[in-house]
């Protein structure tokens, strides 16, 4: 079967797209913005230089030297000259509402939507497989995820996407598990915007326990169902705001 | 350790070992073999900590543990992914824990970003594989879980405390993970000698290896009646029988 016009397949062309030599820089300052976004590093902080970095991270000291200039670059680290110079985790660096909203922008309807898809796919099918394996302790751990209404946006933010990884980690499937991490990765800072809406809150929060209640049950369909409303909640608040960007 | 224990139903434990006692005795070696190597390792570094008369540093910890992990996911048909220690709060500082753990043959560092964090102790205090051992000053397995701090593979870890002075606190862990993966190549032949349904799970009854087509690692699973019950090292058995639930 010809799969394109040229007779050659798709997925043999992907194998000829150049692969981005940046892969490792990026993931490097990927881990530090994650351990600022989960509190492990905090505003003031002084960093390790790009030799300590390097060692710890098991990369090369150009590969944290880049990566460090990236950070710096981006805003996320200051650097100080002097004897008491050194790289520092700047101030005002949490997930501001501001980016995130530069963020939506940025992004088409279409993109939104089939980012959606995917992420719903992913977190449903985890969700069913979690209906099935869980035990009394998962679902302990699962509830102490649900965050309470009066949280502010970015512990929910947190506690939201803490919670669909329990999921995975209920349903014990390492692909799963994986492919929903680099999806929360590729949602960014977006789910930020949402969380600051009382009623998007009211509302996510009944699903979680109604989530957790389905994975309890053993009751997949139920798990994956509640799943789906639970991201297509965060979808119909994401587009309606970036409608009225037009 | 390797005692064929109870009988269900009415068949009485054959007088000589057969060839299932035989397959159950060298699943057994192998996980036991794995908890006592653990507990050389916890021993060997409780002492060489306590010598270094309380000035304990991230250098010296890793100069201590790196040659043992080399050791260990070096070794030819070693079961270990990654291995290492985490040290509790109050061995390096107050609310400081330290990592010096490394994973894979080009022993890859684990979370160590983390050691530059001043409250890095909150990283570990939940997690099961750490808070068991360092509350009970016992041995435990965690899993088969999802690691989301190193591999991101379906693996078990062994951890073990590790004591500077035989009454003193709990100064840290040892630990070693094993994937799934890597323990279905070794469990299967002999899992498959002992039955076509027969399955090794650990304490809760969930499937960590299974020769049944329909009982996947993971899996909540129940012995069926008759049943023989083959205990495989401190806390696993294997079920020659077993269902899904």
């Amino acid at each position: 079967m010809l799969l394109s016009p040229e007779g050659t397949s798709r997925s043999l062309a992907a194998v000829f797209t150049p692969i981005k030599s940046r892969g490792l820089v990026d993931e490097v300052c990927g881990r530090i913005e994650q351990a600022v976004e989960t509190g492990l590093l905090t505003s003031g902080q002084r960093l390790p230089n790009e030799t300590e970095l390097a060692s710890a991270l098991g990369v090369s000291a150009v590969t944290a030297r880049e990566a460090l200039s990236q950070l710096r670059a981006s805003g996320i680290i200051r650097t100080a000259r002097g004897r008491s110079g050194g790289s520092f985790i700047a101030d005002n660096v949490l997930p501001s509402r501001e980016r995130a909203l530069a963020q939506l922008h940025d992004l088409s309807r279409l993109q939104i939507s089939d980012l959606a898809l995917h992420y719903e796919a992913i977190a449903a099918a985890c969700a069913g497989v979690a209906a099935r394996r869980s035990d009394a302790a998962d679902i302990a751990t699962l509830r102490s995820f649900i965050p309470a209404a009066d949280d502010d946006s970015l512990s929910w933010r947190l506690a939201l996407s803490e919670f669909l990884l329990e999921v995975a980690a209920i349903a014990r499937s390492a692909r799963l598990a994986r492919e929903l991490i680099r999806l929360q990765a590729d949602l960014g800072t977006l789910t930020l915007l949402p969380c600051a809406d009382p009623d998007y809150r009211t509302c996510t929060g009944l699903i979680l326990a109604d989530v957790a209640a389905a994975i309890e049950a053993h009751e997949a369909r139920a798990a994956e169902t509640g799943v789906k409303a639970l991201i297509s909640a965060t979808t119909d608040w994401l587009l309606t705001e970036q409608a009225k960007r037009y | 350790m390797s005692e064929t224990t109870s009988t269900t139903g009415s068949l009485a434990a054959p007088a000589e070992p057969g060839p299932a006692d035989r397959a159950a005795a060298e699943l057994d070696a192998t996980i036991a073999g794995i908890e006592q190597r653990l507990a050389v390792w916890a021993a060997e570094t409780g002492a060489a900590l306590g010598a270094l008369s309380g000035k304990v540093t991230g250098t010296a910890v890793d100069k201590l543990i790196r040659p043992v992990v080399a050791e260990l996911v070096q070794l030819p048909d070693g079961y270990a992914a990654g291995a290492g220690f985490i040290a509790n709060s109050g061995l390096l500082g107050p609310e400081r824990s330290y990592i010096a753990w490394w994973q894979g043959a080009d022993l890859e560092p684990v979370d160590a970003l983390a050691n530059f964090s001043p409250n890095s102790i909150s990283r570990y205090v939940k997690a099961e594989w750490f808070r068991i051992p360092v509350e009970t000053g016992q041995a435990h397995v965690t899993g088969p879980y999802v690691d989301f701090l190193c591999t991101d593979e379906y693996v078990l870890t062994f951890t073990h405390p590790v004591f500077t002075r035989p009454d003193g606190p709990v100064a840290g862990i040892v630990g070693i993970d094993v994937t799934v993966q890597r323990l279905e190549r070794g469990a299967m032949p002999s899992l498959r000698r002992i039955g076509g349904r027969a399955t090794l799970v650990n304490g809760d009854g969930r499937a960590v290896v299974s020769a049944a087509s329909d009982i996947d690692a993971g899996d909540l699973t129940a012995p069926e009646v008759p049943c023989q019950h083959y205990a495989v090292g401190r806390t696993f058995t294997v079920w020659s029988d077993a269902a899904r639930l």
